[in-house]
């Protein structure tokens, strides 16, 4: 008997396990990446809800909208971060069309956009530093960069992972009958994306 | 799911609605009209809005099966229990 | 081979096995040698945490007084064998972390979600062999770290296993600073090993099922594994946030959990009970699936109520992200919020007590066979039983605010985790010994370590519930300081007395363990004569568990089945055929 993984008929790497009982419907690895996307919920449930409970226990804590942080920058990193997660379903698009070019190119997109995204937050800490706004500023401070600066460290190792994929795609790993790779740092990349935009809207406009 | 004959969601248009519903929580934000409360409301719904996109059409919720999609809001009510419930310490 | 999705370069038993000494045990991303790693690893945490417990029970039994072997201690712990005040504090907190989440929780998740899920459910492997390597390699720093608490500069972590805030947020209240910080890094790190496992076991289960295994046909210890697994995914990353905000307050200025500035310590308290609670039955759910398992096994019958039991664990996993606030009703917490908990917590002794009456049907009637893992299944049963009577006195807020923090809990939680947990972990390892070594353990010491081990468990823990409701108070460092507790000296002294001697009844396990695994009589492929998957296959398994796929024909436990010639029928073998159509009265029900 062969290895197993040239045994299978092509396109069954992306269908549920064979010879299973039906279980979630879909194939081993995007199960396992939404499974460990909700502890990641939880995760940001922890942090986002405890800001939410402080922030209503002592408001007064916090400055107006505008004050503190800079608006106008982190709008535009949002909208760099939504780019990103659009360049990331165009390369999963190409990968399932087998358009090998598109689909390196869009997924190099993606690595460069979010590596914009985190030195530009890189870039908002030194100036909000500069301006004495630190974790020890009150509950202010402790949650902001709490809340964002592991938001941002999910997306650094997003970005890791993605040069990862890109690397891969360049050497042809992924097919139409086999992106799975693909498919998964995707789920991860835009779930990243889907964090920051609650983030955006309860950290810096409320 | 079938992958032969695939025809995707339109990606484009989806990201132009959010650059929009971005741009409309910056105006609501900034809008002296509306009362804080109103301002709030406002954003938390187009920010779920735009979660939703997201989920739906770039992590493909639409076209899963309902087992997936069971599978994750599943924890969104335990999320929502725990804040609530620890609001009430500070009512 | 099956055509289920392999790992590139996995290796599967039609071809030899030609993997290192380290690939095959070391790296290995085999879940029978991963089971087998957590196994040793957290039984040496479970010897860690009792030989700290006999140091607690030395200082409470004779207080002030040298220890005995005490001079081997340094004299930041222990000048002259006497241990110190803030050494003590740290006992108890490291006594607790220890057993909780070194010891229990990988013996029950990590060895048996491991070992068995595959194996029951007729699967080669778990959905994601390389990253339950990962899982393991991950967890062995977090427990050289923890262990590395002692030797710094200041001492171990003293703020209690929960940690409560601004206690441990605030050097200046324990006098403990890189301690805590170790505590909280370490139990973050350990946290990504169990959400890590989580995601394989949840996947697993969901996906790996061989052909003919539904949900209905699952054997209760891989409903509870799997339930469990959920509770692991969804409660330990709440952990991880909340120990990154302390660690962030002792590290970083932040405010979360300390008041100047507006930190708030009943924060903590909801972060941390609303893992803790999900914690507990993670601890407890699994040694009710193997339970089960076993005592069908011991009763040669099915398991009584086999659907009420899979409703009973969703029930009390669903139940459980109810009640967290009753382990805080004396934080000054909101008395109606605290009201809605103590309904939720009474709620939830509804399924434990239907699958309690299921256990006792189970071995109602039924052909019994007392092995040793019948005795600790059976003691299970019993032990638990109290432990969750002490429990609905707890659940009731106006008892708590008397008992809270006194030894009456003490009491309740050693019923549940050593009555219950740890008869059952020790009912798990000799029931699966022989699959996981190959060798039987020896009965006779088995039954010995069990009656010994019986004994003088509940001589230490039944006499605690006198003691709480005296005003005994838990994590204090002398009694005798206070005077409406010196009559209970003696009675404390009794308890660490058989405290003494059950540490020391372990022996025999320990010889039992090492010497079948070294000498013991080479174990058949089905030495229990069971019906689950994992005894269709040799002892131990190969890699890949089977050559062919089994395929599962019906519900599991099929004990004593009235058409069939022996007196237990595997899941891989159809019933036996009806003859002349129609079941008979009393069939179980063909699903």
């Amino acid at each position: 008997m062969t290895d197993a993984a040239h045994a299978m008929p092509a396109g069954e790497a992306m269908l549920p396990p064979a010879e299973a009982e039906l279980g979630s419907g879909v194939y081993n690895e995007k199960l396992g990446m939404w499974v460990f996307l909700l502890s990641e919920v939880m995760f940001f449930t922890a942090l986002i809800g405890s800001y939410i409970i402080l922030r209503f226990s002592r408001p007064e804590a916090w400055a107006a909208p505008g004050e503190v942080l800079n608006i106008p920058i982190t709008a535009v990193n949002t909208f760099i971060l939504i780019c990103s997660s659009v360049t990331m379903v165009k390369a999963y698009a190409a990968a399932a069309d087998g358009h090998q070019q598109a689909l390196r190119w869009w997924l190099v997109a993606t690595v460069l956009i979010g590596a914009t995204f985190v030195g530009v937050q890189a870039f908002e800490y030194t100036q909000l530093v500069h301006h004495e706004f630190v974790p020890s500023a009150g509950l202010y401070g402790s949650t902001f960069y709490t809340m964002t600066g592991f938001h941002g460290f999910h997306v650094t190792m997003g970005v890791l992972c993605m040069m990862f994929v890109t690397w891969r795609a360049f050497h042809g790993a992924y097919t139409p009958t086999d992106h799975r790779g693909v498919e998964v740092i995707g789920l991860y990349w835009h779930f990243v994306d889907l964090v920051w935009i609650i983030l955006f809207t309860i950290v810096y406009l409320i | 799911m079938e992958h032969a004959a695939r025809r995707h969601p339109n990606y484009i248009g989806v990201w132009f609605f959010l650059a929009v519903l971005t741009a409309a929580e910056l105006g609501v934000a900034f809008l002296p009209r509306f009362s804080k409360q109103t301002i709030i409301l406002f954003l938390i719904l187009l920010a779920v809005w735009k979660a939703l996109l997201v989920a739906l059409y770039f992590m493909h919720l639409r076209f899963e099966n309902n087992r997936i999609r069971l599978l994750v809001v599943a924890p969104l009510p335990l999320a929502a229990i725990l804040v609530v419930a620890v609001i009430q310490e500070f009512r | 081979m099956t055509t289920i999705a392999a790992q590139p370069g996995e290796a599967h038993p039609a071809h030899a096995d030609d993997r290192t000494f380290l690939r095959k045990y070391f790296f290995s991303t085999d879940h029978k040698i991963i089971g087998i790693q957590f196994l040793l690893m957290s039984l040496l945490f479970l010897l860690l945490g009792g030989i700290l417990a006999m140091v607690i029970r030395w200082q409470m039994g004779y207080p002030n007084q040298p220890m005995p072997g005490g001079g081997v201690l340094p004299e930041t712990m222990a000048p002259g064998g006497v241990v110190l005040p803030e050494f003590y504090t740290s006992l108890v907190t490291m006594h607790g972390t220890f057993m909780v989440f070194f010891a229990i929780m990988p013996l029950l998740v990590g060895v048996f979600g491991n070992y068995l899920i595959p194996l029951k459910i007729g699967a080669p492997d778990m959905a994601f062999p390389r990253l339950n390597m990962a899982s393991f390699w991950i967890a062995v720093p977090a427990g050289i770290l923890m262990i590395a608490g002692f030797f710094v500069e200041g001492g171990h972590a003293s703020a209690g296993w929960t940690s409560y805030a601004p206690l441990s947020a605030n050097p200046e209240y324990t006098g403990v600073s890189l301690g805590q910080q170790i505590w909280c890094v370490s139990l973050i790190v350990l946290g990504l090993s169990s959400i890590l496992g989580a995601v394989n076991y949840i996947s697993t289960v969901i996906n790996l099922r061989a052909p003919g295994m539904t949900w209905f046909r699952l054997p209760l210890s891989i409903w509870a594994l799997f339930i469990t697994a959920i509770l692991v995914l969804l409660a330990m990353p709440i952990l991880s946030g909340a120990l990154i905000m302390l660690l962030f307050d002792q590290t970083l200025g932040t405010h979360f959990f300390l008041p100047p500035q507006g930190g708030q310590p009943l924060l903590w308290q909801h972060l941390f009970w609303f893992f803790g609670h999900p914690e507990v039955y993670i601890l407890i759910l699994p040694a009710m699936g193997f339970v089960s398992d076993i005592i069908a096994n011991g009763s040669r019958k099915p398991v009584f109520g086999y659907h009420s039991m899979v409703f009973a664990i969703i029930a009390i996993g669903f139940l459980g992200w109810m009640v967290w606030g009753h382990h805080m009703f004396q934080s000054g917490m909101n008395p109606t919020l605290g009201t809605s908990f103590m309904i939720a917590t009474m709620l939830i002794a509804v399924p434990s007590a239907i699958k309690v009456f299921n256990w006792l049907g189970t071995v109602w009637g039924g052909n019994v066979r007392l092995h040793v893992p019948m005795l600790h299944a059976l003691a299970f049963v019993s032990m638990f039983v109290i432990g969750g009577l002490s429990g609905v006195f707890m659940a009731s807020t106006p008892v708590d605010i008397y008992i809270h923090d006194t030894y009456f809990i003490v009491a309740h939680l050693h019923y549940v985790l050593f009555g219950g947990s740890l008869f059952a972990i020790f009912a798990a390892i000799t029931f699966w010994y022989p699959k996981m070594f190959g060798r039987l353990m020896n009965p006779t010491l088995g039954k010995i370590h069990f009656w010994l081990t019986f004994v003088f468990y509940n001589l230490v823990f039944f006499p605690m519930h006198q003691l709480g409701l005296q005003g005994h108070m838990r994590r204090i460092y002398d009694p005798s300081t206070y005077e409406f507790l010196r009559p209970l000296a003696g009675l404390n002294r009794f308890i660490s007395i058989s405290a003494f001697l059950l540490f020391a009844s372990q022996i025999l396990f320990v010889i039992n363990f090492i010497g079948s695994w070294w000498r013991g009589r080479k174990a058949p492929e089905n030495p229990w004569e069971d019906t689950g998957l994992e005894w269709t296959t040799p002892s131990p398994p190969p890699h890949g568990n089977w050559a062919r796929t089994p395929t599962v024909h019906h519900a599991p436990y099929e004990f004593s089945h009235p058409r069939a010639t022996g007196d237990f029928l595997p899941q891989t073998q159809p019933l036996p055929a009806e003859v002349g159509g129609g079941a008979p009265a009393g069939t179980p029900a063909q699903h």
